[in-house]
C-alpha cells in the first residue's frame, strides 16, 4: 500500500503536534513495506501538490487536531478547494484534540464521516485519542512517552487500510473520566497545572498573569 | 448586546435583520469584506500575551464586541455540509476567551473562562448542509465557552432566527 499523508494542523510542521504523532505512526506504518508521502496544510505552497496527490491516489490519510469540536479553519478552506472523486479511494483519519476524554472528539469525529461522502470517498474509520495538548511544550522524553503508543496504530493501519479494528477502537481510553479521577484531576488543575502552566508562559516571555483581560 | 458577524459578502440578510430587529440592541459587523485570516494555533493567545490574538488583523474588531456581547450570531455561507472556512475561522479565532487553565464542568474537561460574561452562539447559513449535524456541533461549540446555543437557521428562517434574539 501506498498511503498519501496530510497533516491538516494550521501550525507549521516544526511546532504541529500532529507531525510528532505522525513521526511514530510512520515508523510502525512502514515497517512491512508500506510506502507514504505526507504533507502539511499549514504550509499553502503544498496546496497545488496535495490536490494533485489526492486526485492520484487511492488511499488518504488525513491526521487532524479538533479545533472548536470540528476540523480547523484552515484545512477547511483547503478542502473547498478540491473536487470530489467519486471512485473507490478511501479516506481514515487520525483526529486528536486537548481534553484528554473520548466524548470530547466525538462530533468532530462524526463530522469526517459527512465530509468523506462530500469528498466522494469510503470512510475507511478514524482513530480518536486526545490529551496531546503538552507535545509541543514538554521535553522530548515525556512527549515521547504520548506519541509511542502510536506507532502500533501504525501497523494497523498497514494492516488494514483502516482503523475500524477493536485495537483502534479501545485506542481512544475511556470516552468519561471516572468520578474518583475526575476529583484526582481537579486538585492537579488547580494546584500544579497552574504553576505548570505559569513556567512555560514565562518561558516564552509572558509578563502578565494567564488570566489577564485586555478588553475589559 | 446582540453581536451580528456576518461573514457572507451578501448584506440583504442584515439589511433585513436591521429592519426587524430596531426595538434590540444590535451590532452588525460585515465580515465578509473584511481581512480575516485563520487561526494558526500559535497559543500565544493563552501562554505569551494573554488574551490577545498574535493575528493583527480585522479579528481584533470583532473579539473586542464578542467579549461583551450577550449573544453571537454568526451569518455564514456552507461547504462539504458544515459552515464554510470563513464562518469557521470566526469560532476558532475566539480561543483568547477562553483561559488555559482547566476545569471539570459536569462530568467533562472544560477551560476556565478569561470573562465573567457568557455569550450564547446562534447561526444563520445562507447555503446548503447537514442542518441536523450544525445543531449538534452548534451546542458543543457553545458549551466550550461556557454558554448555550441558540440554534441553527437557514435564511428563509430568519422570522424565526429573531424570534430568538433577545
Ligand atoms: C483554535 C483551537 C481550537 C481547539 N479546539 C479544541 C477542542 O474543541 N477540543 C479539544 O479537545 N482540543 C482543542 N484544541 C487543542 C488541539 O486540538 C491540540 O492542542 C492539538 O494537539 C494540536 O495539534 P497541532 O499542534 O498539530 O495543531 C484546540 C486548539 C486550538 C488552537
Amino acid at each position: 500500500m501506498h498511503a498519501v499523508i496530510i497533516n491538516g494542523s494550521p501550525r507549521i510542521k516544526k511546532l504541529s503536534n500532529t507531525d510528532k504523532i505522525l513521526e511514530k505512526f510512520t515508523a510502525g506504518m512502514t515497517e512491512n513495506g508500506t510506502t507514504f508521502e505526507q504533507y502539511e496544510v499549514s504550509d499553502k505552497k503544498q496546496w497545488e501538490d496535495i490536490r494533485k496527490a489526492f486526485y492520484e491516489n487511492t488511499h488518504i490519510l488525513i491526521a487532524i487536531p479538533l479545533y472548536v469540536e470540528c476540523i480547523p479553519g484552515l484545512l477547511l478552506e483547503f478542502l473547498e478547494t478540491l473536487s470530489p472523486k467519486n471512485d473507490e479511494t478511501e479516506i481514515a483519519f487520525i483526529l486528536q484534540s486537548g481534553f484528554a476524554e473520548g466524548i470530547q472528539l466525538r462530533c468532530g469525529e462524526t463530522y469526517l464521516k459527512i465530509l468523506t461522502k462530500k469528498l466522494g470517498c469510503k470512510y475507511a474509520g478514524t482513530l480518536v485519542k486526545g490529551d496531546n495538548f503538552s507535545i509541543r511544550w514538554v521535553e522530548e522524553g515525556t512527549a515521547e512517552r504520548v506519541t509511542a503508543p502510536y506507532t502500533e496504530m501504525g501497523c494497523e493501519y498497514a494492516k488494514t487500510g483502516g482503523f475500524e479494528s477493536d485495537k483502534c477502537k479501545a485506542f481512544t481510553g475511556p470516552e468519561i473520566f471516572s468520578f474518583p479521577l475526575r476529583v484526582m484531576l481537579g486538585v492537579v488543575f488547580a494546584v500544579f497545572a497552574k504553576s505548570g502552566f505559569k513556567k512555560i508562559s514565562q518561558g516564552v516571555g509572558c509578563t502578565k498573569p494567564l488570566d489577564y483581560k485586555p478588553y475589559k | 448586546m446582540i453581536l451580528i458577524v456576518n461573514t457572507t459578502s451578501d448584506t440583504s440578510l442584515t439589511e433585513e435583520l436591521k429592519k426587524h430587529t430596531i426595538s434590540k440592541e444590535i451590532d452588525v459587523v460585515e465580515a465578509g469584506s473584511m481581512n480575516i485570516g485563520h487561526c494558526i494555533g500559535c497559543n500565544y493567545c493563552w501562554l505569551k500575551t494573554p488574551g490577545e490574538c498574535s493575528v493583527k488583523d480585522d479579528y481584533e474588531i470583532i473579539l473586542k464586541k464578542a467579549v461583551h456581547a450577550d449573544e453571537l450570531w454568526v451569518i455564514s455561507d456552507t461547504a462539504l455540509g458544515f459552515i464554510d472556512h470563513k464562518g469557521k475561522n470566526i469560532y476558532d479565532r475566539m480561543l483568547p476567551i477562553a483561559t488555559m487553565y482547566l476545569k471539570f464542568k459536569g462530568k467533562q474537561m472544560r477551560h476556565v473562562l478569561r470573562y465573567k460574561k457568557k455569550t450564547d452562539f446562534g447561526l444563520i447559513i445562507t447555503g446548503e448542509a447537514d442542518k441536523e449535524y450544525l445543531e449538534r456541533w452548534l451546542k458543543r461549540a457553545a458549551l466550550n465557552l461556557g454558554s448555550k446555543s441558540l440554534g441553527v437557521y437557514e435564511k428563509e428562517e430568519l422570522t424565526e432566527a429573531i424570534a430568538c434574539m433577545q
